[in-house]
């Protein structure tokens, strides 16, 4: 099963680096928002928490993992379209594990997200936001990144299995990424959510991996706060990898 | 090889798709599925080749059954579907390359078969450029050593010909057929081409509704059709051409008669000497021949004997019946509406004018909506035996298009 998975993982990663072009144009979103809202939301951020420093440093974190949400939410658009075009076919007339066609590409979503994420992270710096460039806060960060993908790759995955058309799809995809950042502290600090939008974001994985991200981004560092966002995001990771492989395995007519 | 017995699948919506099918293909033998669209070719394939799940029968392949042992059955088989599922972006080489891992075959092995399939195919010179930039002709071979990549005992070819020229076509016949020969490889192919199954198949089963109709060597299958065949095609809508047919078989020369559309199948003993006859009669019931053929029987002629619909007017399975079993698994109203939506071409374009004209110029003829074709039509009362046809030829019509293989219905068809 590792192997197979290791191979087509492989195809995947070859067929994306031979049109680098769609990383990049994922990316162009999340580029928007850090210079539009970094621009818009900072006085109002500056002036309502004085202690909290530039509103760019805190945006950071939100716009990785709103990168993460766009580059990772489309992973079941191309499974459709492998299926219409006898791709997953010819994988299930082979021996091939059926497990490692799920996770193939849930994982090649996953590093697809964490190379977008670093590219991410170097225009913002580049911009002038101010981060931790510890590798390890970087490695730390990397692996929410990851988590995230898998999970929210397993969820479009298993979506297009039970919904076998790209156009829900996509509008189910807008659908989900908006009020998830928006029911998240992505772009507003906590302080300044009303209390229902609070309770909500509580139970709102990417709030949990938003703030796992800030913690390590944003000196000093506060392990309590990853810890439980690194939990979070690795159940939801578990949970949505499971369910997107029994959807596949249902399949069979 | 493979040995199926009472196999029988219903679609969530009901439709008994293989319905009792019964077939023994023994190995080393070239076997071809013909039948007209929907007939359930593609489905059988796919539960042979383990995808799909099936409700009744049992299904033995290379010794092992698809139910208990998949596994053992997906390391034996070869599968060339219709939709190719070579990835565009891989050049051939690594599409090789990656089918033979998803075989569990080690390197070596790969590099070595990899050779010897490029030179088979003749494919030598193009393995390592994309796969989008080769022809149609080369996709299909790169297909086909793809699917021959671990050396599998029995291939299964769905529609191998399907869209491609007739050099192509007819260069892909030589290496199917150098296959078997050379190697002694089983071969189960679906065809809509008789051409296909006469120059190829060792033998021919021909499936309608879900059911084989007849087995045997096209020989065989030829020599069922008694006599000389007399295509008569007369005006369309002509109202006398109905009663014609009915006189004209109680003439103790002629063994069958067959509607197909507007043409009438009379098959005659010693045919030439039976025209002028024929021609008398046709007079006699005041209806005007407008062209009329003698031949020896046709495979074209057993396929309209046993399905009542001629072969070249059904063309290949289209991608909806393999969408309808992936849809039924929970699409729900969405794959439903996707469903209907694609039965017809879209509005606006020429496709859509010419189906609309079809469905309005057409529909007065009797029912039929269940889209099956009728097994006896001669027996029907003969006054709208020719109209009613015609509304068969209206189902068949969309997919004519897309095979692009007879014009002439097209330009005959009333308006």
């Amino acid at each position: 099963m590792l192997a197979d998975t290791w191979h087509l993982f492989g195809k995947y990663m070859r067929i994306t680096l031979r049109m680098p072009m769609w990383t990049f144009f994922t990316l162009i979103q999340p580029l928007i928002w850090l210079v539009i809202f970094g621009q818009l939301f900072r006085n109002m951020y500056q002036a309502s928490v004085p202690a909290g420093g530039h509103y760019m440093d805190f945006l950071v974190p939100g716009i990785v993992i709103m990168t993460v949400l766009f580059g990772s939410a489309w992973s079941g658009v191309s499974l459709l379209r492998d299926i219409t075009s006898g791709t997953v076919d010819r994988m299930l007339v082979s021996p091939v594990s059926r497990v490692a066609i799920v996770l193939s590409r849930v994982l090649h979503s996953a590093a697809q997200v964490v190379v977008q994420s670093v590219i991410i992270l170097l225009l913002a710096v580049l911009l002038g936001a101010k981060i931790s460039l510890n590798p390890l806060h970087l490695g730390l960060m990397l692996v929410i990144v990851m988590l995230l993908g898998i999970a929210f790759a397993s969820v479009s995955n298993g979506l297009a299995i039970l919904l076998q058309r790209e156009e829900p799809l996509v509008a189910i995809g807008n659908l989900m990424t908006l009020p998830l950042m928006l029911f998240s502290s992505a772009l507003m600090p906590v302080a300044l959510m009303p209390e229902w939008i609070r309770t909500v974001a509580h139970f709102n994985p990417i709030d949990h991996a938003v703030a796992a991200v800030r913690s390590v981004l944003i000196a000093p560092m506060d392990a309590g706060t990853y810890a439980i966002g690194f939990s979070v995001v690795a159940v939801f990771a578990a949970v949505t990898t499971g369910w997107a492989i029994s959807a596949f395995n249902s399949l069979r007519d | 090889m493979i040995q199926v017995k009472g196999l029988t699948k219903i679609f969530p919506s009901g439709l008994r798709a293989v319905d009792g099918l019964d077939l023994t293909i023994n190995a080393g033998e070239i076997f071809a599925l013909l039948g007209p669209n929907g007939a359930g070719k593609t489905t059988t394939i796919r539960v042979m080749s383990t995808i799909s799940g099936f409700d009744e029968g049992s299904v033995q392949i290379a010794g092992y059954n698809v139910d208990s042992d998949p596994q053992k059955v997906r390391e034996s088989i070869g599968v060339v579907a219709q939709q190719t599922g070579i990835d565009y972006f891989l050049t051939g080489r690594e599409n090789l390359a990656l089918q033979g891992q998803l075989y569990r075959m080690n390197r070596a092995d790969i590099n070595a078969r990899i050779d010897e399939l490029g030179g088979y195919f003749e494919l030598h010179d193009s393995l390592d450029r994309l796969v989008s930039t080769y022809s149609g002709g080369m996709r299909r071979k790169l297909d086909i050593a793809c699917a021959l990549i671990h050396r599998p005992r029995l291939v299964f070819l769905d529609e191998p010909t399907l869209g491609l020229d007739i050099k192509s076509r007819q260069s892909l016949w030589r290496y199917i057929e150098k296959l078997n020969r050379e190697f002694n490889l089983t071969i189960l192919l679906t065809t809509h081409y008789l051409e296909e199954a006469d120059n190829l198949a060792h033998r021919v089963a021909i499936i309608n509704l879900g059911k084989i109709q007849v087995i045997g060597t096209p020989a065989e299958l030829k020599h069922s059709v008694q006599g000389d065949s007399v295509v008569l095609e007369f005006a369309a809508g002509d109202p006398h051409a109905g009663k014609f047919a009915t006189a004209i078989k109680q003439e103790p020369f002629v063994s069958d008669v067959l509607w197909e559309t507007d043409k009438l199948h009379l098959y005659v003993d010693s045919g030439a000497g039976r025209v002028p006859r024929i021609m008398q009669a046709a007079t006699e019931h005041g209806t005007t021949v407008r062209t009329l053929s003698l031949a020896e029987p046709t495979l074209d002629d057993v396929f309209l004997k046993y399905t009542g619909a001629s072969i070249s007017g059904t063309a290949g399975e289209t991608t909806d019946e393999w969408w309808k079993q992936w849809a039924g698994k929970g699409g729900g109203n969405w794959s439903n509406k996707w469903q209907a939506d694609n039965g017809k071409p879209a509005e606006g374009t020429p496709d859509a004018a010419d189906w609309q004209k079809w469905q309005q110029g057409d529909n007065k003829g009797g029912g039929n909506a269940s889209g099956e074709w009728p097994q006896d039509r001669d027996a029907n009362p003969s006054s709208n035996a020719g109209p009613e046809q015609s509304q068969d030829s209206n189902q068949k019509w969309p997919s004519d298009k897309w095979s692009g293989s007879d014009d002439w219905k097209k330009r005959d068809k009333p308006e």
